[in-house]
Parts: structure tokens; C-alpha cells; sequence
């Protein structure tokens, strides 16, 4: 009977873990559960929400994504450099190029049989390359007018919750809709669940995997747009730190990296996660070097609770 | 090795290709280091200098040689750490944390025990390798009772340790100027630093280890297939939690040569192994899906990822361009040492 209870649980773990942590932040120092403050806190965090989703499907296949970082970088490069000439447009260009770097480092993985742990990796590079080609190296700042009249609707508010939120969840409601409700998504699962399975029963297994990174490719170029803007600026470095943090959303959230499991609704979960336990940080004052350490060990006890160890198939590598 | 008799040519062709993939790797470094003195050549060409092919070349020199060693000993030793938990199968992304840790607690133990290597400090040395050792079991270990994958459990593992380097330091830096330690760095034979020979060293013992020692085949046993290990008996859960322990032995080796190298430890001596360890293991043609490749395979991979990044600064290439050219090169380098046929699907 206690079996069943866990199996029943297990999905649940992710946002029990979420609340539970929440509860005992709000415990310990109660200005932590005011409205606003959570608002201004989620509202911080949506940058590294859209990563986390792009890179939920890098890893639901069974992949992962190091690119979405410098790409990112250079997507501040690009929306500083292009948003004179293009104003808003400059929004699809920078999409657009997230999604070609994508398709590209998909096109490396599946055809030339590079692991995308190294092909992500090694067009992040050239990313990083863009960027630093576009940015002359340097710090580049908007022009204040320019940025506010193109996107400074981004940070306005609507009864009190800012459009940069309603943003993100958005784009969690197009991410879930892929995944869920359209064949794609399907595809994603069967190849995330046994690739060998999926190519046997017909699936063209390359096809699904390219679009999965290119998805990725797009959502790491929203975030690096979003971060430009919302810093009014950008430069070949802007958004170091993020890529190891938006894979520990997706796992926190969990989605293994074995694949199949979880989805874009774990790594809101998962992202919301992590925003809670660095906000704790603050709210308990935790002094500022001992932060990293700690966050590291609540991240192992994180992980120990919402993994699902039963798809691992017996095997954790 | 199927139908030797019926088809000899097609075992022959297959025998063919393995020999060419298995030296791959090597093939391309030869090529790489020829590679640099031709854009050489080319500019003292155009500019009509004199320039001899290679004998000319600043790339293709001792000094050069001896400058790419030194820069790739502690990423070496880091990789061939990760080598020995990739041949497993599995993969550890805590090397950056452990690094920064040991190398810490070195420099405060060895400034506490009198701060040089005439004295007791040497003691340092052997606590650096026990606390690397510890910093992997605790990893192994989390990876096998808790039975959450290694790539998780170290990167949270990395963290901790990024973080306790910075507690122990509070973000000071330590300064090492011991002469007899820096002698590692600064006392040359045959024109090659000290640290050079006791990197090719502990190659040479991880090489042992690796294919002399039963705990060396047992970790082929696991990456090969899991449960095929388990099920002939082989207490796999031990084979990890040791693996894991001898790579932080190795990272904190890959520490001591770094304090070494630059004569400072701080919570950023650790910055950027990570990748550069797991492209070279990966370009030196050891398979991430483990039970193949070796700490030999490793060795070379380290050098085609330092012999492009110094060759790229001799030959003058523009700073902005080098990540990019590394990048297309390592695709380059991954695609050329890969056994395509030997492979159903990659992640």
C-alpha cells in the first residue's frame, strides 16, 4: 500500500517540493509571501524561465544544449546593434538566428554523430565568436528612446503584474502546447523514450531531434532578447552564469536527462524552484560567500526528492 | 570479426577502417601541428622573406612545444580524471569545484606547515590528493545510494565545491612562492619544465591503473554494459564509488599543477576545465556512451585542444575569431576520430 501512495505521488514531487520549500521560506522570515514581492521575484526570473523551456527539449530527447548561453550573448549583441535599423523587427531577426544555430548544431548531432554535449558546446564557440566580432568586444548600451518605444511595453504592468510575466507564461503555454498537444510533441516523446523504438516504428528520428534543438535555439534567443532589453544593452559576456542554472531548472524540475519524462511544466516547476531557494538566500541571510555552497547542497536535496527514478530503466549512469 | 572465411575482403576493409579510426585522433594532431607553420610560411611568402618550412617556423619550435606542454598539464591531469569515469559510462562535471578546493586547502596547508617544500609542507601535497580523493567518493556515493545520475549529482557537487573555495577563501587569493614548488614550473630539463615530466607521470599510472589493474578493466566492464557487469558478479556500485574517488584524485593533481603553474590558488583556479576536459577526452576518440577509448586517447585530445588554442594565437588570428575556430575545429576533430559505423544513434 505505501507503494502505491509513492507511485501515485512520484509526478507530484516537483511541486510539492516547490510548496513545501515555500512554506518554510515563508516560515522562517514571513516577508518573503508578500504578493509583490513574489510578483518582482518571478518577474526577475523570466529570462531564465524561456532558457530552461527551450532547453527542456533539448534534454526530453535525450540531448542537452550548451549553446543556448552564447547564443544568448550574442543575441544582446545583435538586439543592440540592429535595433536602430530595424526597431522591433529586430525581434525576428534575433529568433530567427536562434533557430538557425539550432538547426545547425541538430544537423552536426544527428548527421555527422557528434554527441550534442560537444556539438552544442562547439557552436556555442562560434556564437561566442559573433558576438565578439559584432561587439568589437565592448560593452554596447541602447539608445533609451529607441529601446522604449520598441519594446517598452515589455516592462510595463497591467493591474499590477508586468507584461515581461505575462511574457513568460506565454511562451510556457506555447511550449506546452507543443509538447502536448501537437504530433511533434508526440514524436519528441517517442524518441526521448527509445530512440531505437522510434526509428524502428518508422519516425523520421532526425528530423524530430533537429526541430527540438532548433526550438531551443529560438527560446535561448527570446531570453537573450529579453535580458538585452531589460538591461538595456549588450555584450559578448551578458549572459554568462545561465546556461548551468537552466539546466539545473530542468532537472530540478524533473526532467531527467535520460529523456521522455517530465515536460515544459516540470521546468516552471523547476525554474521556481531555484528562484525560491537563491530569493531564500537573501531572506535568511545567508551570508554572501557561503551562498554557492549552500545552494549546491539544497540542489542535491532537491534533486534526491523529485527525481522519478522509476524511468531510469535500472540503470543510473 | 564474422565471416573471415566467406568474405575476406569486406573483414579486411572493416579491419581497415578500424585501424584508421583508432588512430584518428593522432592523425589529426599530426595534421594540426603541420597545419599552423603552413599559414607561417604563407606570410612570410607574401611579405617575400626568406622562410624554410617548418625550420623556420615559430610554432614548430622547442620553446613552442615546451609552452603548449605547460599550459595543458593541469587540463591533462583533469581530463584524464573524467576519462576514467567516462570509460564508466557515466560523467563528472565537479572537476571545476574539486580543482578550486584542493587547491585551496593545499595553499593554506602548505603555508601552515612552514610554506616550503625543504620542510613538512610537502605534507600538503599527499592531504590535496586525500581531500580530491574524498570529494569524488562523496560524489560516487550520493550517485549510487541515492541513485540520482552522475551528470546531476556532480554538477550540484561542483557548486558545493566552487562555494567551500570560496568560504575557505572569501575570495582572497593565495599566493604559493615556495621556490622549490615553483620549481615545478621554473627548473627546466631537456628544455621542458619539471611539471611536464611529472604529468607524463601520472599518465603513466593512469595508464597502469587502466589497463594493468582489475579495478581498470572493471571500469570497461561497467561502461561496455551495466548489467551485464552486475550480473557476472561484479559489485559495480564499489567499481563507481571508486572511479569517482580516483578522479578527484586526478583533479586535485590537475590543482597541484595549476597552483603550480601560476604560483596562486583561489576559488578561480578551477574556471574552465570543465569543457576543455570533456572536448578533449571527447576528440581524443573516447566515446561518451562509454567502454571505449583510454587515457592514451585522452592525452592526445588534450593536445589538439591546446596545440589549436596556441596556434591560433602564433599565427595572429584575430581574439575574436579563436572561440569560433575552436569550436568548427572540434566538431572537425570529433566527426574525423568517430567509428560511424559502429554507432545506432547518438545523444
Amino acid at each position: 500500500m505505501p507503494d502505491m501512495t509513492r507511485e501515485f505521488l512520484k509526478p507530484h514531487f516537483p511541486w510539492i517540493t516547490l510548496v513545501a520549500l515555500t512554506i518554510i521560506v515563508g516560515l522562517a522570515n514571513p516577508d518573503f509571501l508578500s504578493i509583490s514581492g513574489l510578483i518582482s521575484l518571478m518577474a526577475d526570473v523570466v529570462p531564465l524561465l524561456i532558457m530552461a523551456l527551450g532547453m527542456t527539449f533539448a534534454i526530453y530527447i535525450g540531448g542537452i544544449d550548451l549553446s543556448v548561453q552564447q547564443l544568448a550573448n550574442m543575441v544582446t549583441v545583435m538586439t543592440t546593434v540592429y535595433l536602430a535599423q530595424y526597431g522591433i523587427g529586430v525581434a525576428l531577426l534575433v529568433i530567427l538566428a536562434g533557430a538557425l544555430f539550432g538547426a545547425v548544431s541538430g544537423f552536426v548531432t544527428t548527421r555527422l554523430y557528434v554527441p550534442s554535449f560537444v556539438s552544442t558546446l562547439a557552436i556555442g564557440f562560434i556564437a561566442l565568436s559573433i558576438a565578439k566580432w559584432l561587439s568589437d568586444q565592448r560593452a554596447l548600451f541602447m539608445d533609451a528612446t529607441l529601446r522604449d518605444i520598441h519594446f517598452g511595453w515589455m516592462f510595463d504592468t497591467t493591474m499590477g503584474v508586468p507584461h515581461e510575466l505575462v511574457l513568460g507564461l506565454v511562451l510556457v503555454l506555447l511550449a506546452w502546447f507543443l509538447q502536448t498537444r501537437t504530433s511533434f510533441g508526440r514524436a519528441l516523446k517517442a524518441v526521448g523514450s527509445g530512440e531505437l523504438a522510434a526509428v524502428a516504428s518508422g519516425l523520421d528520428v532526425d528530423r524530430v531531434k533537429i526541430l527540438a534543438f532548433c526550438i531551443s535555439g529560438m527560446f535561448a534567443a527570446c531570453a537573450g532578447l529579453m535580458f538585452s532589453v531589460k538591461l538595456s544593452g549588450g555584450d559578448a559576456q551578458l549572459a554568462n552564469g545561465f546556461l548551468l542554472l537552466a539546466i539545473v531548472a530542468v532537472l530540478v524540475g524533473g526532467t531527467p536527462l535520460t529523456g521522455g519524462v517530465g515536460g515544459v511544466i516540470n521546468t516552471l516547476i523547476g525554474t521556481l524552484i531555484v528562484m525560491v531557494i537563491r530569493a531564500a538566500m537573501v531572506y535568511l541571510e545567508v551570508d554572501a560567500t557561503q551562498q554557492q555552497m549552500v545552494f549546491g547542497i539544497v540542489l542535491i536535496i532537491a534533486i534526491a526528492l523529485t527525481i522519478d527514478r522509476s524511468k531510469l530503466r535500472g540503470v543510473v549512469k | 570479426m564474422t565471416g573471415i572465411a566467406a568474405d575476406g575482403d569486406a573483414s579486411l576493409g572493416i579491419m581497415m577502417r578500424d585501424v584508421i579510426v583508432r588512430w584518428a585522433p593522432l592523425l589529426v594532431l599530426a595534421f594540426l601541428v603541420l597545419l599552423f607553420p603552413v599559414f607561417e610560411w604563407l606570410e612570410d611568402f607574401r611579405a617575400g622573406q626568406d622562410h624554410v618550412y617548418l625550420l623556420d617556423s615559430r610554432f614548430f619550435s622547442i620553446r613552442n612545444a615546451s609552452r603548449i606542454a605547460v599550459a595543458a598539464t593541469p587540463g591533462l591531469m583533469v581530463a584524464i580524471g573524467v576519462t576514467f569515469i567516462i570509460i564508466m559510462g557515466s560523467i563528472d562535471l565537479s572537476m571545476e569545484g574539486t580543482v578550486s578546493v584542493t587547491a585551496v586547502i593545499f595553499a593554506f596547508a602548505f603555508l601552515a606547515l612552514g610554506g616550503t617544500l625543504a620542510g613538512w609542507a610537502w605534507l600538503a601535497i599527499p592531504l590535496a590528493m586525500l581531500v580530491g580523493a574524498a570529494m569524488g567518493m562523496v560524489n560516487g556515493l550520493i550517485h549510487v545510494v541515492f541513485r540520482i545520475p552522475s551528470f546531476m549529482v556532480s554538477l550540484a557537487m561542483g557548486f558545493v565545491g566552487t562555494g567551500l573555495a570560496l568560504v575557505l577563501t572569501g575570495g582572497d587569493r593565495i599566493r604559493v612562492e615556495d621556490e622549490l614548488f615553483r620549481a615545478l614550473l621554473t627548473v627546466r630539463w631537456l628544455n621542458f619544465p619539471i611539471m611536464c615530466y611529472v604529468a607524463l607521470l601520472a599518465l603513466l599510472v593512469a595508464w597502469f591503473i587502466q589497463s594493468r589493474t582489475t579495478l581498470g578493466r572493471n571500469f570497461y566492464a561497467v561502461g561496455g554494459g551495466e548489467e551485464l557487469a552486475q550480473a557476472s558478479g561484479l559489485n559495480v556500485t564499489r567499481v563507481r564509488v571508486l572511479g569517482f574517488a580516483l578522479a578527484g584524485i586526478f583533479f586535485a593533481l590537475g590543482a597541484l599543477m595549476a597552483v603550480g603553474r601560476i604560483g596562486i590558488a583561489e576559488t578561480a583556479t578551477g574556471n574552465n576545465f570543465m569543457f576543455i576536459s570533456i572536448t578533449a577526452v571527447v576528440v581524443g576518440g573516447t566515446a561518451l556512451w562509454g567502454g571505449i577509448g583510454g587515457v592514451l586517447n585522452t592525452m592526445v585530445g588534450v593536445l589538439i585542444v591546446y596545440v589549436i588554442t596556441n596556434g591560433m594565437v602564433v599565427i595572429g588570428l584575430p581574439n575574436w575569431l579563436q572561440d569560433g575556430v575552436l569550436g568548427a575545429l572540434v566538431i572537425t576533430a570529433v566527426v574525423l576520430s568517430t567509428n560511424r559505423r559502429s554507432i545506432s544513434f547518438v545523444k
